[in-house]
């Protein structure tokens, strides 16, 4: 097995694990934070020094620069999905819990039950 | 009884529930027709979402209302359409003042080959109950049955959170997570043609596994 390929499945199934674990509390939110601003700063660099990628990406045992950051946005790109789906998870039982409530507030109850 | 869209049929099945069952609470899932004036009519509580919310949280709005409720003791759960049997109700509160179980839920298949169930139907509930973990512990084999009927342990802690069609699989899992006592009853399905076109598609079925994998990781 190539270091490449170590890296990306590691680097998934580390992904999973803390999606499904974070409960975006204050901490989890400021690791994304930090993820974010390292990915900004390996943009930056892979656009000032693309010839860089190659060389990282020799040492993992890919070809291709190109083919390494395909790699990583396909991460990024799972990651997104998922936290994307469990915001919105979270957001429509909020929804639901609100509706919820104004629902029993305004309860109609039969007339010869009142 | 969670209702969406139900008015062509909410009279009648409230008035043959109402003959045995004084107290009856229609949801209105945000229903765009006369439904919620309809069940008024016909003697129902009538709680209503204020916008579609999907059969699950219609049955946790449902019973959050009528526990509230004094002297409430005994819970159903029964489907709007009219598919359900008031007698089966009956027998299901007659097994459960046994006072054994915490909650009795209707099943298709206990005994024997079901009758009336159409067969592609019958092959996905099947296979959903087998992949569904919580259903084979608990020995249940109609995971997707509406019809349930419980006492106040369950009502005063249950707490569906998927709002769609994944919320029967919920409901198991919460039986399991609980500790609840749980029994079988068979019950009769009528497959009307109008309860088929209101039934879910079967591939709803993808969504009801999907979400189900997911739900013990999401907060709560």
């Amino acid at each position: 097995m190539n270091w490449i390929q170590i890296l990306l499945i590691g680097s998934i199934v580390a992904l999973l694990f803390y999606l499904m674990r974070s409960r975006s509390s204050a901490k989890s939110r400021a690791w994304v934070k930090v993820g974010f601003l390292l990915f900004v700063i390996a943009a930056i660099w892979a656009i000032l020094r693309p010839e860089d990628t190659t060389t990282l990406a020799r040492l993992l045992g890919v070809t291709r620069g190109a083919d390494l950051i395909t790699y990583v946005l396909t991460i990024v790109f799972i990651f997104t999905t998922m936290s994307t789906y469990i915001r919105f998870r979270d957001l429509e039982v909020k929804y639901a819990r609100l509706a919820r409530a104004v629902a029993l507030q305004n309860a109609q109850v039969p007339a010869d039950d009142a | 009884m969670p209702a969406f869209n139900e008015a062509s049929v909410i009279a009648d099945v409230i008035g043959n529930l109402r003959a045995t069952f004084p107290n009856v609470v229609v949801v209105d899932d945000g229903s765009h027709d006369d439904t919620p004036a309809l069940a008024r009519r016909a003697g129902a509580h009538v709680v209503t979402h204020p916008v579609n919310l999907g059969q699950g949280a219609a049955i946790q709005t449902g019973v959050e209302y009528a526990r509230k409720r004094a002297g409430a003791q005994v819970f159903a759960t029964f489907d709007a359409d009219g598919q359900h049997q008031v007698r089966d109700v009956v027998a299901m509160i007659e097994r459960l003042g046994h006072g054994d179980v915490d909650i009795v839920v209707g099943t298709r298949f206990a005994a024997g080959p079901p009758v009336g169930v159409p067969i592609l139907k019958r092959i996905v509930l099947k296979t959903v109950a087998a992949l569904s973990p919580t259903s084979r512990k608990l020995k249940l084999t109609d995971a997707h049955n509406g019809l349930r009927v419980f006492n106040r342990t369950v009502a005063g802690d249950l707490d569906i959170t998927i709002n769609g069609m994944g919320h029967a699989s919920e409901f198991i899992a919460l039986i399991l997570e609980n500790g609840w006592r749980v029994a079988e009853q068979p019950v009769e399905i009528l497959y009307t043609d109008y309860s088929m076109s209101k039934g879910q598609p079967l591939l709803n079925g993808v969504n009801i596994v999907f979400d189900g994998f997911l739900r013990k990781r999401l907060p709560r």
